[in-house]
Order: structure tokens, then sequence, then C-alpha cells
């Protein structure tokens, strides 16, 4: 019987959590019933002792912690505790300053994320039945490839899903009709160009936008507009709108009945005036057969919250989504709209996390940098532990329990992390309008806001005691007896391999960051300078009217009378962002079961000259009119290719039903962002009025001086509009935004980054070689030279330094390689970045410890061996 | 504390204590209780109770000898109070009492 015993681990956890006077006789039980079965069988006998331990945790059976004789917080306890606290935070002002600021720098950056993700989680969360409003998205299928819109067919009828309450179709765009132009009620003003939509009533049933002025249920008249408070002030004067009439587009008079809340920034739907489908229809010009076959933004509010997929397979019964649109490989998706703002990327008909990846990434990097700067503060402080040593004792000696003293210490702790906490709140609220242009968002929440204040207190509480607690063990653990001797060894500072760790840990996550930003760099850098093929800088996209088109020689002749006007073309597809394809492209001897698909532009016959297309073969097309009957098609080398034509020139091709001539090659070109693949191109002439902006090229460096001139020529053929226009390279920005933003926001945490550690590393080395003093002196007594002591000196860190590029490279590498495979075209590794960043980081820390190193050499050493 | 009411398991815990004098401690009186009354019960729960009825004075106890079977630990031993008897025989009696005031009829198992 004796060679059995219960299993020691649930046993110490009874020992652990039994209350004392009950203690013998549980265990005797859970003991006695032990033996018993385990005669029969030891397995059973394990659990049911296992299981005896789990029963008797009992709240009666548990061990009460008792408050212990003496007050440990009295009052003058406290006060003292305070005051010392105060005293130790001034007398040592270029310590407390440095951790200070390292962990008030890391937790404004934590803050900044804070508020950021929260704002990021809070779109459209404002509606007040936001959980009961799903977005739907349309996946379409053709040649084996899904492409994904969110978008509905606006005739969708959802009556027959019973959970419906309501749907609304919006359309939504950046263009015209969408914007447009309006006209302050001061006289001979220019034009205010706003963003609208257009929609029906349900808008403002479905969505919780609030209507602040007249009628609370607008749009059922064709002639009606309601437009957002902010649109009021600026388009008249005393704000006064309801029932005025506004020309839109200097043509039609609408008038406006409601005026609504300006739409708060974390709205995934933004807009600033809403019309019926009616003026939509006018101004495209198709009646209501016509609109209904259009697809819109499409929202759907239910009467109770379910789930998506249920949602999504009522969308794709019959009903709902008719033959029509399933015989198109047409299938409806409803997503949860308070997830739309993270979620709203999709490939191949799957959901992608999109914005949710930098979320999760920034949060890790926030989280990142508050760990960094709280192993600064605990090394710091336990490393200058001796100076509190004759402090402790006494407290000791003069009848200190241990705890209190450990109290005493993550008081300390506390008391700074709060002073760090309040600072980094205030360099948040300051820097935030910085951060804001940085992101290119609005956030309009502060740290007051919401549920903010519970987090940031849960914050302090953590990160003090975190903070704290360690060094407090530490501190509290000395011995007064030898601490009042004078008996002082390096033992007393705390664990030196766990300072080394935490030096490790700290250093790892530097570098780790450091890598990787290096590495999102490069890659963004690639992107932004690759060439694309085309022409992208020093152009003016112009929004065109119908009266430009159809006086399109006399805008030309106007504007060609400034000479830094080098070229204009009309296209329907602005080259930077040609979404979509085409695969119903024939060609002689083409394979009947390939399928492939070709980006092809409509456009004027200047286009290949605009944006600096060479023609490598054949000839360019020519400035004539459009001749129906032959149609000529320029085609890019790697559509040539996938011809497999060896003389390109002068074959026919097919493109739909009509037949084209190929009449030249044009080198390769990108047509979409460097995530996707490169497609061949094939370019075709088309009628000014089938164009969708107007390109104007000028020369570099007149920038003001051309978009004065189209101005001019632009005001000459429409003089009651102002125009609309765009940059190129704005566009080619704007198209890139999220990455350029995760870039700038990358490079300023990597320079926190490195602030902080440098910090740390700072304090820590000026402290080691501090400590290390007499050492050097009796080493130099004994004839060491300088390079040898210097060496002693930085070997410990060039092992840990090491140890941590071990840890951090596979991190940084992993990361950074799934991060690149997003991209089609990518940079490779850049390796060379882990070996600068070593060797950066290495000869940082060498350059810190041999200044203060050359410092303490440099002293004779009999100044700092006489003072004992 | 719920006035000097005794529970059905609390009855029984204390009727074994009674039956198992002198020597009723958790171990026994989770086996009695299965033995005699087929109750089988996890010890944590018998000791709940023994705990309980010696905090409402119903019970009292001292260690016994340290002995083998529990690893050289001791048992606590409960004996009855003069309170806990007087519990007992009033829910005895209040039993009885009430049983003898079923009327004949009730015996017939009809409905009137």
């Amino acid at each position: 019987m004796k060679w059995l015993k219960p299993p020691q681990w649930p046993n110490r956890f009874l020992q652990w959590y039994c209350h004392p006077d009950l203690l013998e006789e549980i265990q005797g039980d859970a003991f006695e019933l032990f033996y018993r079965t385990a005669k029969k069988n030891k397995w059973k006998a394990n659990l049911q002792f296992v299981w005896n331990v789990i029963r008797f945790f009992r709240w009666k059976n548990i061990r009460k912690i008792k408050s212990t004789q003496t007050h440990q917080l009295s009052i003058a306890m406290l006060k003292n505790v305070f005051l010392v606290a105060f005293r130790n935070f001034f007398r040592q002002p270029a310590h407390s300053l440095l951790n200070v600021i390292g962990l008030s720098v890391a937790f404004a950056c934590a803050f900044l994320i804070l508020l950021w993700v929260s704002f990021e989680f809070s779109f459209d969360k404002f509606h007040s039945s936001n959980n009961r409003l799903y977005s739907i998205v349309s996946h379409v299928e053709a040649d084996g490839m899904v492409q994904s819109y969110p978008l509905a067919s606006a005739s969708i009828n959802t009556s027959s899903v019973p959970e419906v309450e309501k749907a609304v179709s919006i359309s939504t765009g950046s263009r015209w009709p969408h914007i447009l132009c309006f006209k302050p009620e001061s006289i001979n003003s220019e034009c205010v160009y706003l963003e609208g939509v257009y929609t029906n009533q349900n808008l403002f049933s479905v969505f919780s936008f609030e209507i602040v002025e007249g009628d609370p249920h607008p749009l059922n008249r064709p002639d009606h507009l309601v437009i957002s408070q902010k649109m009021a002030k600026l388009l008249f004067k005393d704000g006064q709108a309801i029932g005025k009439t506004l020309k839109v587009d200097s043509r039609e008079e609408m008038m406006v009945v409601s005026i609504m809340k300006d739409i708060p920034s974390n709205s995934s739907l933004q807009f600033d005036f809403a019309m019926p489908f009616a003026f939509l229809q006018k101004e495209w010009g198709i009646n209501e057969q016509q609109l209904s076959g259009q697809f819109f933004n499409t929202y759907i509010k239910t009467t109770v919250p379910v789930s998506a997929e249920v949602l999504s397979a009522k969308l794709n019964d019959e009903r709902v989504l008719t033959k029509e649109l399933k015989e198109q490989n047409v299938r409806y998706q409803a997503l949860p709209l308070k997830d739309w703002r993270l979620k709203n990327h999709f490939e191949g008909g799957q959901q992608l996390s999109g914005r949710m990846e930098y979320v999760v990434l920034f949060t890790i990097v926030g989280s990142l940098l508050v760990l960094i700067a709280v192993i600064n503060f605990i090394n710091m402080t336990t490393a200058r532990a001796t100076t509190r040593a004759k402090e402790i004792g006494v407290r000791k000696v003069t009848g200190a329990f241990r705890s209190s003293i450990v109290l005493q210490f993550v008081g300390e702790s506390f008391l700074i992390v709060l002073v760090s906490v309040l600072l980094a709140a205030l360099i948040t609220q300051l820097t935030l309008p910085l951060f804001n242009s940085l992101l290119g968002e609005q956030i309009n929440l502060s740290l007051v806001s919401g549920f903010l204040p519970f987090i940031l207190l849960a914050f302090l509480l953590i990160i003090s005691v975190l903070a704290g607690l360690y060094p407090a063990f530490v501190l509290s653990s000395f011995q007064p007896a030898r601490v009042l001797k004078n008996q002082l060894s390096a033992r007393m500072t705390g664990s030196h391999r766990l300072r080394q760790s935490l030096l490790v840990v700290q250093l790892s996550v530097a570098i780790g960051i450091i890598i990787f930003s290096g590495v999102l760099y490069r890659q963004l850098s690639f992107i932004i300078e690759k060439n694309l093929g085309f022409d992208r800088s020093n152009m003016i996209r112009v929004e065109p009217t119908a009266k430009l088109f159809n006086n399109f020689g006399v805008f030309k002749n106007e504007l060609f009378k400034d000479p830094a006007i080098q070229s204009v073309a009309a296209s329907n597809t602005n080259p930077l962002q040609a979404v979509g394809g085409n695969t119903d492209v024939e060609w002689p001897g083409k394979p009947k079961d390939q399928r492939i698909v070709f980006k092809t532009i409509g456009c004027s016959y200047e286009f290949a000259e605009t944006f600096g297309l060479k023609i490598l073969e054949g000839r360019n097309f020519q400035p004539r009119p459009l001749d129906s009957l032959n149609n000529e098609v320029l085609i890019s080398e790697e559509a040539a290719k996938v011809m497999n034509l060896k003389q390109p020139v002068g074959q026919v091709i097919r493109m739909g039903s009509s037949p084209c001539v190929i009449i030249g090659v044009i080198p390769d070109f990108h047509t979409e962002s460097l995530h996707a693949l490169r497609l061949p191109v094939i370019l075709h002439r088309v009628n000014y009025m089938h164009t969708s902006a107007i390109y104007v090229k000028y020369r570099p460096g007149t920038t003001q001086s051309s978009l004065a001139a189209v101005s001019k020529a632009y005001k000459t053929i429409e003089p009651d509009y102002t125009m609309k226009y765009w940059f190129q390279d704005d566009t080619f920005n704007e198209i890139y935004k999220t990455e350029i933003i995760a870039s700038r926001l990358v490079l300023v945490f990597t320079l926190v980054t490195l602030v902080i550690s440098g910090l740390g590393i700072a304090g820590l080395a000026t402290y080691n070689v501090l400590r290390r003093r007499k050492e050097i002196g009796i080493r130099r007594v004994f004839g060491a030279s300088v390079s040898q002591v210097m060496y002693t000196l930085t070997h410990e860190f060039s092992g840990i330094l090491l140890v941590a590029m071990l840890i951090a490279a596979p991190f940084a590498w992993y990361g950074a390689e799934r991060w690149l495979t997003g991209f089609a075209y990518r940079i490779d590794m850049p390796w060379w970045i882990f070996v600068v960043t070593l060797l950066g980081i290495g000869s940082a820390i060498l350059l810190i410890i041999l200044i203060q190193g050359f410092k303490t050499v440099n002293v004779n050493p009999s100044k700092t061996l006489r003072n004992e | 504390m719920k006035g000097t009411n005794l529970g059905e398991l609390e009855e029984l815990v204390l009727l074994m204590v009674g039956v198992l004098y002198p020597q009723a401690y958790g171990v026994a009186v989770m086996d009695e209780l299965e033995a005699q009354v087929g109750r089988s019960l996890n010890i944590s729960a018998v000791h709940a109770v023994l705990i309980r009825l010696e905090e409402k004075g119903l019970l009292k106890s001292k260690m016994s000898e340290p002995t083998e079977e529990r690893g050289g630990r001791r048992k606590r031993i409960f004996l009855l109070t003069a309170s806990g008897k007087r519990a007992l025989e009033e829910a005895n009696e209040m039993r009885n009492q009430l049983y003898h005031q079923i009327p004949k009829v009730a015996w017939q198992f009809k409905m009137i």
C-alpha cells in the first residue's frame, strides 16, 4: 500500500486552497478513499481522487486570507509611502524622466491605435437597428472567375422572405451624376461639387440617418431632395433651406423638403444629399424598366436579427434571385452591415479579412510597444534597486511586513504609470489631428467617449501591477541585516537571467518590427516606383459634359493655345483602375476551349500618344472620324503573344460581333493595382460620347498654369459649370491608400520602437558600466588594455543581440512573406534588411556602451578604487 | 440560519452519526448512507453536511488518533449533542403525529 500514492498535483492544489483547520480531515478522507479504490484499480483511484479534490473546492473549505494583526494601510503609512515615492521621483530626475518618457510615448501610440481600432469597429454601429441591417453582395461567375460587387439588382423583390422588414436600393458613385454642381445662393458663384445618392423613401426608415428639419418621410416626389446640414449651410446664407428650390447641375430645379444631420464619419455610406431615382432616370435618359435592370447598393433591414447565412440562402431562392440573374451565374450574399467596414474584401467569391488584417497588425504593434516600454521600466527599476536598499532595510527593521513593502513599490510604479498614462492621454489628444491627417480619416472619438475610459482604467491597473510586481518582490526580498552591514551583492538586484531574457524579448520585438517595416516599405516603394508601362504623371483627368464632347475640337484648340499642354485624349476606362475584363475576343487560330481575359479600352485616337505608349509595330490610330465598317485596334505585346500571332498587324480579330483589324502593337502596361496580374490589352476607338473622361497631358513643372489653361478652355464651352478634375497621381495614391497609410504608420511606430528600446538599452548599459567601475579599475591596474576592458563590457550584449536576432528573424520573415503574397508583383525577400538591422542595432548598442565605457576607463583607477 | 429545521439529508446524516457511535466520521457516514439507505453521495457533500450540522450545534467533534489507512492523518469523529438528540426526537415525533392524523379512509386510495 505504501508504494501507491495519490497524484501529486491535485494533492498540492488541495493543500493550497484548503483551510488549514479542515485540511487534515479532508485530506484524510480523500486519501482513505484513494487507498481503498487503489487496491482494485489504480486509474480509477486517481480519477476519484482528482474528482474529490475538485468537489471539496467549496467556499466553506477555502482558506480565507486573514488580515494581519496590524493595519497595513494606515493613513500615516500611506502618506509616507507617497512622500517617499515623490522624493525618489525627484532625487533621480533623469532616471524618472527616462522612465516616464518611455512609458508615455509607448502608451500614447497604444492609445492612438486603440482610438483607431475602436473607430474602425464603431463603423455603422450608430444605426439603432445595426444588428438587423445587411448589405447584399453579388458574386458573378464568368469563365471560372468570380467577381464580387457590393450591388444587387434594382428590381430585387424581397417580399417572399418573411424576415425582411424593408429593403432599399441606393445608387452611389464618385462621379457624375453622383457628384453634382450646386451653386450657393450668392450671385455669380462658382460650383460647389457635392456627393449624393439616388434612392427611394425607404432610405430613412432602414437607416438611422436623422432628419432634423422638414418632412420626416421625404423622397416620395420626383422633385424633392434631402440635404445635409453642412450642405444647407454651404448653399444658403442663413441655413434656412426648407421649401427653397435648388438648381441642381445648373439645370434641374429641385425642392429641399428635409434637412438631415450630417452623416457621421464612421458610416460606410457617405452622402450630402439624397434624391429620388426619378432624377437619375432623367439624367441617364432611361425609363422605369431600364432602371430596374440596373444594379445598385442594396441594404436590407430584418424584423429580427438573423444569421447572414440563413438570409443569404433565402436571397438565393428563386423568388428573390430571378431566373435571368441565375442564368448569368449571379449569386447573392447578405453580409451584416456592422462587419462591412472591416471585411468587405472579396476575392474569387470568398470573403477575405480586408481591413481587419491591418486592425490586427496594428493591435499587435501597439501591444508590443507597450510590452517594450514595460520591460524597460522593469529593467531600470530592478537595476537601480541597490539605491533603495538601505531604505528597505530600515523599514524592515522597524517592523514592516514584506507585503507592505511590496505594496509600497507597486504603489510607486502605479504613480509612475499613472503620470505616464495622463501624459500619454494628453499627447494622444494633441496628436490626434496629426494622426487623422496621416490616416486620412476623421476619427470622431476621444479617450473619454463611450467605454474607452474603462479600458483605460483597466489598462492603468494591469500595467502598473505588471510593471511593479517583479521589482517589488525583488526589492522586498532584501535581508535587512546584510543590507545595513553594506553587504550588497549583484544577486540583490534580481535575477540576472531574468533581466537578460527581458532584454532579449525587447530586442527581438524591436528587431522584428524594424525588419517587417523595412520589407513593407521596400514593397510599397517598389509599387509606387514601378513602371506601369504608361505615363501617369503630369496628367489631369477632366469630368466631361455632353457639350464638351460635342465641341471636342474647339476644346482641344483652346487647350493647345497654351504651349504647356502636350496632348489630350478621351477614354472610357482609366488605365489606372480598369476593372473587369472581356473574354469575348476571337482571333484566327484560336483554340475552341481557350478563354482568355482581355482588358478592352475604348478610347479616342490620341490615347497612345497621351499615355506615352510607343507604337512598336504597325501604326497608330489616324486622326479622322470613326469608320464603323473598318474598326481598328491596337493590341499590347502580351495580347499578340497570347493570340500567338507572328504578324499581328493586318490580322482581323472579332470583339463581340464586330470584326476589327489590328493596326499596331503597343507595349504591355498594367491596368489595375499590382495586387492583380497584368492582362493583355486591346485598344479600340470609340466615339467621344462613349468615353468617360478626358485626359490632359502637360509639361512637367507647369501644373498651375496648365490647370488654369484647362479650366479656361473648359469655361469657353461650359460657362455655367466649374470644372471637375482630378490629377492622375492622386488617383494612383488613392488606389494604394491603405498601403500608403499603413507604411506611414509603420514608419512612425518603427521610430517609436527605436526610441523606446534605445532609451532602455542606454539606461541599462549606463547602469551596467557604472556598477562595474571597480571591476574596470582593478582590470586596469592589472594591466588590461582599453580594448580588453571594452570587450568584457560588450560581449554580454552581443550574445543577447544574437539570440534576439535568431528569435525575431523567423517571425519577421513569416509576417513579411505573408503580407507580400497579397501582391501579384512583389519584391524578393530583401535579406540585406536582416543584416543591416542586426548591424545597425549592434553598432548602436556598441556606441552607447563605448561612450559610457570610455568615460569610466579613462578615469584613473586609483580614484575609483580609493572610494571604499 | 434557517431555524432549526432539519433537511432530509441532514436528518439522515444526523441519524447515521448516532448509529455509528463512536466511530462516526466522513467516510464511515458516507459508506453507511450507501449501505443502509442506498444513497450514493460524494464525500465532499457528506463533509459539508457534517460541518453544517456542527455549526448548528447538533453535532460536536473531536480528532481521533492518527490512523494508518489515512496516511497517518487523524479523523474527525462526530458525536450527537443534546440539541442534536432533541432535533431528531422532534423530527420523529412530528412525523409520527402527522402519520397518525391520516384518516383511515385515505388508505383506500379512492377519490371521493
